[in-house]
């Protein structure tokens, strides 16, 4: 047992080292930050939700910079691409910042989490399943696919186009910069790095080649993370070190030794395990939302 | 023959304890119940699960009359208690009721039931009861029962161990409760969870006789952070900044390492 001094509770170290071990093997086998598992894990365990969402961030970024120092040796990093959506991550970020704090005051962050949760993980974890699943049964997603099909989206038509040569592209500064605001927006708000959602948008929206978007993406979720740790510590004082040095402890090697597994499994299927888990996860907070409660009554900001 | 030594201890120590007495309601009352606490200070370090608290003392009267009522209360602060309403198939939080005071921590301990000891018109009165120790700041939305938030307060913070009473003497197995020896000594024991803030909390000490209040004692208790632990804290709040960046520059570190650690041949 360890005390934590920002949560201002103790908890068991090797439950947590577990938890984050876990999560990052995971995170590590798909190329995902894993806060969208390791966040509601960690409220699960009776961590305070503002603290499980700012500390989660320290554990993110942790864990992309370790994985992209793996991905850039396979030079699989797109800097160009990685840097436009940054930028639209840092506004993004600040905004959810801030909105977490009213939120949190008002006592409705728990709703807006859930529901938001619920919406992208379901439907994400559906694609995903989708497209696993066709490609199991032996018909490429590509000819199938109503989402493959246009080969031009609006990546390609919108101005401002700018030649991405790693991801061999001529698209649009707009897109990346848009999806990279929204992602910055839910990181701070959900807790989570945002890969889940940042990868498949790579993918659908922007026709980034596969090898490059898993280490583009974490290269975006560690400048995210990095700077919400440091707007969270700001504006809320909720960063927990000693719990965040556990979870990196935890989630580095559970994700190194996930990438290692990883990399001997088809992508497609290791997408259709993921999807899998993100319609598990969805269901579970539609019935938090749905079943009547057994308390009628909540603590409200007074908890924080 | 342990009484004896336990009575001069308690003695010993009080004469030594500073009289710290604060203006409550009632100033009319003597200030004058000679109780102690074995733990004036608690550090919370690395390894702090919780702690308990020993609140000990004489009952005055040479006959025994009268009943020692023992409150440990921490810092009052906001609360807002909301009812869960179900809107679209939806439940969410709804009607906030807010308490413009309530204690962080409180623990009431007697050796038989509160109400057994005093009228409800003193248990409001020195705010004896936890739904006694929370004001309402705002009304209460159309069609709900302001007992019913004040009831659900209590009810939640006692699910948290933040809000305790026990009217018993303690029980086997259970540490928690007031003693009463012969010959008027009194010891109350308090657990403390490791969830309680960390702040100044105030052992009070109340003596009733026939529902009135005779006599009372007020005992500050401060707990504070040490070590590692207060650096933290102390960092994190005066400069967060720093203390942000510093996490960052870890978080690389950690990364960077096992990356190193488990680069492939």
């Amino acid at each position: 047992m360890i005390y934590l001094p920002i949560a201002e509770m103790p908890v068991a170290v090797l439950l947590i080292l577990l938890v984050s071990g876990a999560v990052g093997f995971v995170s590590g086998l798909v190329g995902v930050g894993g806060g969208f598992i390791m966040t509601p894990a960690l409220i699960f365990m009776g961590v305070p939700a503002p603290v499980a969402v700012a500390t989660g961030a320290s554990q993110i970024a942790a864990t992309s910079f370790s994985g992209i120092m793996t991905q850039t040796r396979r030079k699989a990093v797109d800097w160009r691409m990685g840097l436009l959506l940054s930028i639209g991550g840092v506004g993004g970020s600040s905004l959810g910042v801030a909105l977490f704090e009213r939120l949190l005051r008002i006592g409705q962050l728990d709703l807006l989490v859930s529901l938001l949760y619920l919406l992208l993980l379901s439907s994400v974890g559906f694609l995903m399943v989708r497209e696993s699943y066709r490609f199991w049964r032996g018909r490429p997603a590509k000819s199938v696919s109503i989402l493959r099909r246009p080969l031009k989206t609006a990546a390609h038509t919108l101005p401002f186009r700018l030649r991405f040569p790693r991801s061999g592209l001529y698209i649009s500064v707009l897109p990346p910069l848009g999806i990279g605001f929204v992602i910055g927006a839910l990181s701070a708000i959900m807790g989570i790095g945002g890969g889940f959602i940042l990868i498949p948008a790579m993918i659908y929206l922007l026709r980034m080649p596969t090898n490059v978007v898993i280490g583009t993406s974490q290269f975006q979720v560690l400048v995210i993370a990095s700077l919400i740790v440091i707007l969270q510590s700001m504006a809320t004082h909720t960063v927990d070190l000693v719990l965040a040095l556990l979870l990196m402890a935890g989630g580095v090697v559970g994700a190194q030794i996930g990438a290692r597994v990883g990399a001997g499994m088809k992508a497609e299927y290791v997408r259709g395990i993921l999807g899998a888990l993100l319609v598990a996860a969805s269901a579970k907070f539609l019935f938090d939302l749905v079943a009547p409660p057994q308390e009628a009554y909540v603590l409200g900001a007074g908890m924080w | 023959m342990v009484r004896r030594v336990l009575a001069t201890l308690a003695f010993a120590l009080l004469a030594g304890a500073p009289a710290l007495a604060q203006q409550q309601p009632g100033a009319d009352v003597a200030d004058d119940l000679p109780a102690g606490v074995a733990e004036e200070q608690i550090s919370v370090s690395s390894t702090y699960g919780g702690s308990y608290i020993t609140v000990f003392g004489m009952n005055p009267d040479r006959r025994g009359r009268g009943d020692i009522v023992v409150v440990l209360r921490g810092p009052t602060e906001q609360a807002t208690v909301m009812q869960k309403r179900r809107v679209f198939g939806l439940w969410i939080n709804g009607d906030p009721v807010r308490f413009s005071e309530a204690p962080a921590f409180f623990a009431v301990l007697s050796n038989r039931p509160l109400r057994e000891i005093a009228s409800p018109q003193s248990i409001w009165r020195y705010q004896l009861d936890p739904a006694a120790s929370a004001q309402l700041a705002s009304a209460v939305p159309a069609g709900g029962d302001p007992s019913a938030y004040r009831a659900a307060l209590v009810r939640l913070r006692h699910a948290q161990g933040l809000y305790q009473w026990y009217s018993r003497p303690p029980q086997e197995g259970v540490r928690g409760g007031l003693t009463a020896y012969r010959g008027g000594l009194f010891r109350a024991v308090v657990r403390l969870p490791a969830n309680a803030p960390i702040a100044q909390y105030h052992a009070d000490t109340y003596l009733f006789r026939d529902g009135r209040l005779i006599s009372r004692q007020r005992i500050p208790i401060t707990i504070s952070r040490i070590g590692v632990e207060r650096t933290i804290h102390d960092m994190a709040t005066n400069v967060s900044w720093l203390y942000g960046i510093v996490t960052v520059l870890l978080a690389l570190l950690a990364g960077w390492g096992s990356a190193v650690l488990f680069r492939r041949p």
